[in-house]
């Protein structure tokens, strides 16, 4: 597979209010192609609601996000999910009903074409695409390691599990610019280091840019090219992961003190 | 998800129809209408568990879809004569362009039916009920008003579904109900077969996750709307062939058939036998529809259950509680409907004789 021409996302001004409730302030950081960006802050600094402008769940009040020559605030979330943009949940958002294949499948919905009379009639369309596409959804539930799942109904599994499938479903779509909203939350040492592993290879391997928002200080620091730090819908602070870490504004938004002495104190006991 | 091997399904598929080809040689005419009513209700019953059951989209109005299909076959099939208008088209002709009639009417409805979700959508197709009743009452020069109107029998060229001319098949003579009887089974099989593929297919799996999370279906690069609207549309067409069969079987279309409670029936036995597949859809079918006819047939030996006026229940009635409790057991004990359970029996004893071994 050629690898696919990614452009920039570049968020600028970005502001979304509700009902006089401002979530994210004027805020703007730029992904750069290929690289992992992660937002951090401390809860309700507005992470989940950026995920959601950018993905289309969202409008934003102002603003603007731009992914190559496309303005994302103006789309529907499906347009959005066609340019090869696919986001995870931070709370499981998968179909309690459906088998783990055919919730990973539905991943690959953007890349196929069959219809209502196509399936319907079971045209050689379809059964073209339902086999090829099962193929590399088997594949993809291998790289990331839900394979002996796949039969199941999702609604049974553990918590682990369907993080890892949201996350194989979005790698169905193909995407060139992933979005995991806190891909290790509620995990244990083993799974999160799993979990690190694997987003390390997808960046790695299909050389894709990824939008990590996380808590987990230590899988940031590990894993992130650059660093956005929002307080309370702003942006702070921006940069490489150990130039963040050590910047007052963060350390002060984390453990509430403005003693600036305190540089280099592990941010790991932000979370209770 | 829980499949047997596929000899085994097409086995019992084969065996299932060869069977139900054998009931128009041994059933009295009882019968042959209470199982045509069935079967036309398994179509339209199908259309609506694709609608609500597998995308999660209440609709009250699935009763008006079918009286379009019924209605629409009459108008496309008469002639026009002093109190009727008409367009005196081919019968077939005219059955298809009732269906499709349904469907472009759904399509009509399409912006509303894609951009309400769940019980908004519900609330919204109750007014089609009104709106059909009141057409339907009057409409009068196309839908008769409250004496109906009388339904061409469908006229294949070499087959006529009528009781004239007489047609004897082994020492049988085959009527117009046996005639429909055949009819109606290859269309009910040609409807399962379509709506489980849509269901099995891309376009099931987006269903299925729009009704499951919504937000989940747009992100994964779903038209939310767009396929809303479109199983909308396939819904109605579903129903407009139940009311093209209805009509068929009735010979004759009345207006307070189509009403609220048909409607309801329609939530019933997908809720009874299953909500999201085809089979429930069926079962349901079967037993919201038979369930009154078989308490009266045998009323007389039933306790509580009475001619009405004498005392007891009416046949009616009876039915109506039973399957008002019915759909209050499901919901409670039985999600899944009376499909689920069967298929959480065969996994139990899949299960037993896994051990077993």
């Amino acid at each position: 597979m050629s690898t696919p021409r990614i452009p920039e996302l570049v968020v600028s001004d970005l502001t979304v209010k509700f009902a006089g409730i401002t979530a994210l302030d004027a805020v703007g950081f730029t992904v750069a192609p290929g690289t992992i960006h992660a937002v951090i802050g401390p809860n309700g600094a507005g992470k989940s609601t950026c995920f959601n402008v950018l993905s289309g769940v969202y409008r934003a009040t102002s603003g603007s996000v731009r992914f190559g020559e496309h303005e994302l605030t103006k789309l529907p979330p499906h347009k959005i999910a066609h340019l090869g943009m696919a986001r995870t949940f931070q709370n499981i958002a998968l179909s309690k009903l459906m088998s783990v294949e055919n919730n990973i499948m539905i991943g690959r919905h953007r890349l196929t074409r069959s219809g209502f009379l196509t399936a319907g009639l079971r045209l050689p369309l379809n059964r073209r695409e339902e086999r090829d596409h099962r193929a590399r959804v088997r594949e993809i539930a291998a790289f990331v390691g839900v394979s002996e799942y796949l039969a199941a109904p999702t609604g049974m599994l553990p918590y682990g599990v369907l993080k890892r499938i949201e996350l194989a479903r979005a790698l169905a779509m193909e995407p060139i610019l992933l979005m995991l909203d806190e891909p290790v939350a509620g995990m244990n040492g083993g799974e999160r280091r799993r979990m690190a592993e694997v987003i390390k290879a997808v960046q790695e391997d299909l050389g894709i840019s990824i939008l990590l928002v996380e808590h987990d200080m230590g899988m940031v620091m590990q894993l992130a090219d650059q660093v956005t730090v929002l307080d309370f819908g702003k942006r702070i602070a921006s940069g490489p992961p150990a130039e963040v870490q050590q910047n007052p504004e963060v350390i002060r938004a984390y453990l509430g003190v403005s003693d600036e002495n305190a540089t280099g104190v592990s941010m790991d006991k932000e979370r209770a | 998800m829980f499949e047997s091997p596929r000899w085994v399904r097409i086995s019992a598929l084969v065996a299932g129809v060869a069977l139900m080809l054998l009931v128009p040689f041994y059933a009295d005419t009882f019968w042959m209408q209470a199982g045509l009513f069935a079967i036309a209700a398994a179509i339209g019953a199908i259309g609506l568990n694709l609608l609500t059951g597998a995308t999660g989209q209440l609709s009250l109005g699935h009763a008006f879809f079918l009286a379009v299909g019924a209605y629409g076959y009459v108008y496309f099939a008469s002639e026009s004569d002093n109190h009727f208008v008409g367009l005196g088209l081919p019968t077939p002709v005219a059955a298809i362009l009732a269906v499709l009639l349904a469907g472009l009417v759904g399509g009509i409805f399409s912006p509303i039916a894609g951009r309400l979700k769940g019980t908004y959508l519900g609330i919204a197709t109750l007014a089609l009920i009104f709106i059909g009743q009141h057409i339907l009452s009057n409409a009068e020069s196309v839908t008769g008003s409250h004496n109906g109107r009388q339904v061409p029998p469908l006229d294949l060229g070499f087959l006529v579904f009528d009781d004239s001319p007489e047609l004897v098949v082994a020492n049988v003579p085959l009527g117009a109900f046996e005639r429909l009887w055949f009819l109606a089974l290859i269309l009910l099989v040609i409807s399962a077969w379509v709506a489980r593929g849509v269901l099995r297919g891309r376009p099931g799996r987006a269903l299925n996750t729009i009704r499951d999370h919504e937000i989940a279906a747009g992100v994964m690069g779903v038209p939310v709307a767009r396929y809303r609207a479109a199983v909308f549309v396939l819904s109605s067409m579903y129903a407009g062939l139940a009311g093209v069969i209805l009509a068929l079987v009735f010979r004759q279309t009345v207006p307070d058939y189509f009403g609220i409670i048909l409607a309801l029936d329609y939530l019933a036995m997908i809720v009874i036998g299953g909500l999201g597949t085809v089979a429930g859809a069926m079962i349901g079918a079967v037993f919201i529809t038979l369930l009154p006819q078989v308490l009266t047939r045998y009323s007389d030996g039933l306790p509580l259950v009475a001619a009405p006026g004498s005392g007891g229940f009416s046949p009616a009635e009876a039915a109506r509680i039973i399957y008002g409790a019915a759909v209050v057991a499901v919901v409670l004990f039985l999600p899944g409907g009376l499909f689920g359970m069967w298929t959480r029996i065969r996994l139990a004893v899949a299960a037993r004789r896994h051990r077993a071994v």
